[in-house]
């Protein structure tokens, strides 16, 4: 598969931090990869999940995403950037709340100036693929935390973007809620061919993954991969890695 | 932690946050407290009022005043303390017990009250004497200045006192707010979600359709005669119109609105856009919550709007209206050519210039015999209630010569008039015109002048509104040839002989008109030109400047509470404006959707507020004003300015509003 992320050397250092948030960091991402990144808290994913998605700025090294060098682009050419290749979901939903549901994952679709008619099919045919077209009408505040987040994961991969980045997608949602948003994500990666990457701190949200980065002190230590293994096993094996880490602490 | 030293760090740190609310408040104080001293003033009260009429319009005002001030402070008050629910959910949350909240809040207002005090006398101070100084100008009053002090202590203490009660209402308003409320409201009071909308159709299209028949109404008033004002009544058609449009005001703006914007969201090509995509729902959304405040502002910003234009146009019309109440800069009545000799001495004394000209006219009376005769012609016949109509006047024509006419019009410097006149020939005339009466044309009428034995018909070539001599002394004025006028004399005394006077030299001379009015005994055929206008000033400054304070303090008020709203619901969304800058909405497409939001909430208030200002300026203008002047726009243009200053102000606030508001959802 292609390459389509590839991040060199990518250093951050905050003003007053005695440590750098990413330190030298370096990976690719290819094509249709899922990747879950995993970590404690403070370990810089979260830092690193904002300078691949142009919210922040890198201290030094280079992003190359689907073939341009973000590093060097201007405050609305990130902007055109974020609106054409990328999609996003966090935890807390995020959605506008004075929208309905089926006017939240139309926006994105607004902002590429695409025909009503064309946003309207869209946005339709993809939330009756993932069982939300009875609640297109309804507004966010009268659905469920898992509702909300699968809107939010459909507003996310409407676009087709070159790659999504969730931060803790199922940080707020129960275990049934979690498994659907998963599920969401991992059908959206095989049949849409999404490229994925997933920051979340759960090993059951990591296994669902085909690659897993561990970070630490703003370095990868880790990479786990699932291979051909089955998804229960991948879990166990990260679930260890995360024991592992934690009594390294 | 001490309460005051609590009390001041809070608004250290959040001095940003509180600098417009000081501002708004010190503004209001500023004008209260320079109303309370112009009202304390007995040096100015003396002159500008003797019969006690400023002194009641002052105590009313007062009352409106303060009731205004209380609510503007309270609506502010409240507006800080749901940016603070939180916080002081905090501080309950660590063991603070409501009455320490309480008293932190109630010394937080004391200190921002007393800077706002402060600042508000030493402004205040400054406001107060600048109104005297530009009265006294105005009305070239004899006042001395040292008389006046730029403190009054009574009217100092009159405001301490109103300002500690409003901090006690505050403080019962805060502790009602802060006892009601349970801890986890205020924790989640910021997060409580609006409910859903709901849409209804027939408060919406009743909304609709009663502003839309109280403007009609209002409209209906230009029909003259045949309108519904005339045949019902001024007054139950005046409460109709008020109730439909107010009435439909509330409802306009809590149903009809968000209903056409929800209705307007089917019209998918124009609303699936990157703004109106987030503008529209938003609207529909915020004015949920918000249509009361929205409301109470369009019916204020409609008060002032028409207060203001209503104002500008009373003080205008009249002042434009003197040149033909007294065309001449003096005119009067003489019984005997000595008393042109003594006048002329009189007018020695106070002008030595000789750009001074003496025209006398004879005004013969000519009745007439035709069917149909212009009403001027019997004007004034018969008794009625206005005070002029004591002295009845016989029917008839006062006629005047043409050569005259030529005479006046030159001397009292109205040469486009005299550049559109055509000599006339002996069967010819010019009507003088008292009203304009666009709908019946009188040139061509023919009327026959009874003269001696003898009826002379003469045509009316033109009508006029430009008469040479004041309405005091002439009214159905016909203007005719010289022959005529000639054969007129020989046949008949005159019933009038009037001295007009003009020139440069003699204008706004109060003096000299005193002079001329002991001489002729206080006689009511003398008019001037300036006297005339400077009785305006004298009789109405006083009332513009009282409802001046009012319409000063509404604009503040209305343009603090739109700011204070709109930032208030711009920043509680900051979040929605971020998720908007991750999807990739740029900066500028952000500020967009800012000003488009904000733009939204401005423009209800004044565009409801201009529209019912035109409407209520149409009907005051038709119905309570007398119309003596050719309707044209300049002379709205006074009302237009007033509508200009309010959008002007209206705008400043707007700007104001989407840099705060850009500063605090932009900022990184």
């Amino acid at each position: 598969m292609p390459t389509l992320l590839e991040a060199k050397e990518v250093t951050k250092i905050y003003a007053k931090a005695q440590h750098p948030s990413l330190n030298k960091v370096s990976f690719s991402v290819s094509k249709s990869e899922f990747i879950a990144i995993m970590g404690a808290s403070g370990s810089g994913k979260t830092t690193l999940l904002n300078v691949l998605s142009t919210i922040d700025t890198p201290t030094s090294g280079s992003i190359t995403i689907d073939g341009v060098n973000i590093k060097n682009l201007t405050n609305s050419g990130a902007a055109d950037f974020r609106r054409d290749k990328l999609g996003f979901i966090f935890q807390e939903y995020l959605l506008l709340d004075s929208l309905t549901i089926f006017e939240n994952i139309a926006v994105p679709l607004t902002l590429q100036k695409l025909p009503p008619k064309k946003i309207e099919n869209m946005v339709r045919s993809l939330a009756e693929a993932f069982g939300i077209d009875s609640q297109l009408n309804k507004y966010p505040n009268e659905l469920s935390g898992g509702q909300r987040q699968r809107a939010s994961a459909l507003r996310a991969i409407v676009k087709r973007p070159s790659i999504l980045f969730a931060d803790e997608p199922t940080g707020a949602l129960d275990s049934n809620s979690a498994t659907d948003l998963l599920n969401t994500l991992k059908e959206s990666n095989e049949a849409l061919s999404t490229t994925i990457l997933m920051v979340t701190h759960d090993a059951y949200a990591a296994s669902f993954a085909d690659r897993i980065l561990i970070f630490k002190d703003g370095r990868i230590i880790r990479e786990l991969f699932k291979q051909n293994d089955d998804r229960r096993i991948f879990y166990e094996s990260i679930a260890r890695e995360v024991a592992k880490l934690d009594t390294e602490r | 932690m001490h309460n005051l030293s609590m009390a001041f760090k809070n608004l250290k740190n959040n001095f940003s946050f509180y600098a417009l609310y000081l501002l708004s408040v010190s503004f209001v104080i500023t004008i209260f407290f320079a109303f309370t001293s112009f009202s304390m003033n007995t040096v100015m009260l003396e002159k500008i009022s003797n019969d006690g009429r400023v002194e009641t319009m002052c105590n009313t005002i007062s009352v409106f005043l303060m009731a205004f001030v209380v609510f503007y402070m309270s609506y502010s008050n409240r507006f800080f303390l749901r940016r603070r629910t939180k916080e002081l959910g905090i501080y309950a949350l660590l063991g603070y017990r409501k009455s320490t909240i309480l008293s932190l809040l109630i010394t937080e207002n004391l200190l921002t009250c007393s800077g706002a005090f402060i600042a508000g006398i030493l402004l205040g101070g400054f406001f107060h004497k600048g109104i005297v100084f530009g009265i006294t100008k105005l009305l070239d009053l004899a006042v001395n200045n040292s008389e006046i002090h730029f403190f009054n202590p009574n009217a100092i203490m009159k405001t301490a006192c109103f300002i500690f009660a409003v901090v006690i209402v505050l403080a019962l308003s805060n502790s009602r707010f802060l006892f009601k409320s349970s801890l986890m409201d205020l924790v989640r009071y910021e997060k409580s979600a609006e409910k859903k909308m709901k849409f209804h159709a027939v408060p919406a299209v009743i909304g609709f359709f009663a502003v839309i028949s109280g403007y009609c109404l209002a409209l209906d008033i230009l029909r003259g005669t045949k309108s519904l004002w005339l045949t019902i009544g001024f007054y139950p058609v005046a409460m109709l119109t008020f109730t439909l449009v107010l009435s439909g005001t509330v409802l306009f703006i809590a149903s009809f609105l968000p209903f056409s914007v929800q209705a307007g969201k089917k019209n998918k090509r124009k609303f699936y856009t990157e703004t109106k995509i987030i503008t529209a729902p938003g609207f529909i959304y915020r004015i949920h919550s918000n249509s009361r405040t929205l409301i109470m502002l369009t019916l204020l910003s409609a008060a002032t709007l028409t207060v203001s234009s209503v104002m500008a146009l009373s003080l205008y019309y009249p002042i434009a209206a003197v040149s033909r109440m007294a065309p001449s800069e003096i005119e009067c009545r003489i019984e005997n050519e000595s008393e042109i000799t003594a006048i002329q001495q009189i007018i020695n004394k106070y002008s030595s210039d000789t750009d001074v000209t003496f025209l006398q006219t004879d005004i013969y009376k000519v009745t007439s015999s035709a069917g149909q005769l212009p009403m001027e012609y019997g004007i004034g016949t018969s008794k009625g209630d206005a005070d002029n109509e004591k002295i009845l006047r016989d029917a008839g024509f006062e006629c005047i010569p043409y050569s005259n006419y030529i005479a006046l019009l030159e001397a009292q410097g109205r040469q486009k008039v005299l550049e559109q006149l055509t000599a006339l020939n002996d069967n010819e005339c010019i009507l003088v015109k008292y009203q304009p009466a666009p709908n019946d044309d009188e040139t061509g009428n023919i009327y026959p002048l009874l003269i001696g034995n003898n009826e002379i018909p003469v045509t009316v070539t033109a009508v006029t509104l430009n008469n040479p001599i004041s309405f005091a002394n002439s009214v159905g004025t016909l203007i005719i040839s010289d022959d005529l006028y000639h054969t007129i004399a020989e046949q008949a005394v005159p019933a009038a002989k009037i001295l007009s006077i003009n020139g440069k030299s003699i204008e706004d001379n109060e003096a000299l008109f005193q002079a001329l009015s002991e001489f002729l005994s206080g006689s009511p055929y003398l008019q001037g030109n300036s006297h005339r206008k400077h009785e305006i000033f004298s009789l109405n400054s006083s009332t513009f400047l009282l409802l001046g304070f009012l319409v000063v303090l509404f604009f503040i008020a209305s343009g603090s509470i739109l700011y204070f709203n709109n930032v208030s619901a711009i920043t509680d969304s900051k979040s929605d404006y971020n998720i908007l800058w991750k999807m990739g909405y740029t900066d500028r497409k952000i500020k967009k959707i800012i000003k488009k939001q904000t733009a939204a909430f401005y423009s209800i208030p004044f565009l409801f507020g201009l529209a019912d200002c035109i409407f209520a300026t149409l009907v005051y203008k038709s119905a309570l004003m007398q119309n003596i002047l050719e309707n044209s726009l300049g002379l709205y243009a006074p009302a237009m300015a007033a509508i200009m200053l309010t959008f002007i102000i209206y705008l400043v606030y707007y700007h104001l509003t989407v840099h705060t508001c850009c500063k605090a959802v932009l900022t990184k």
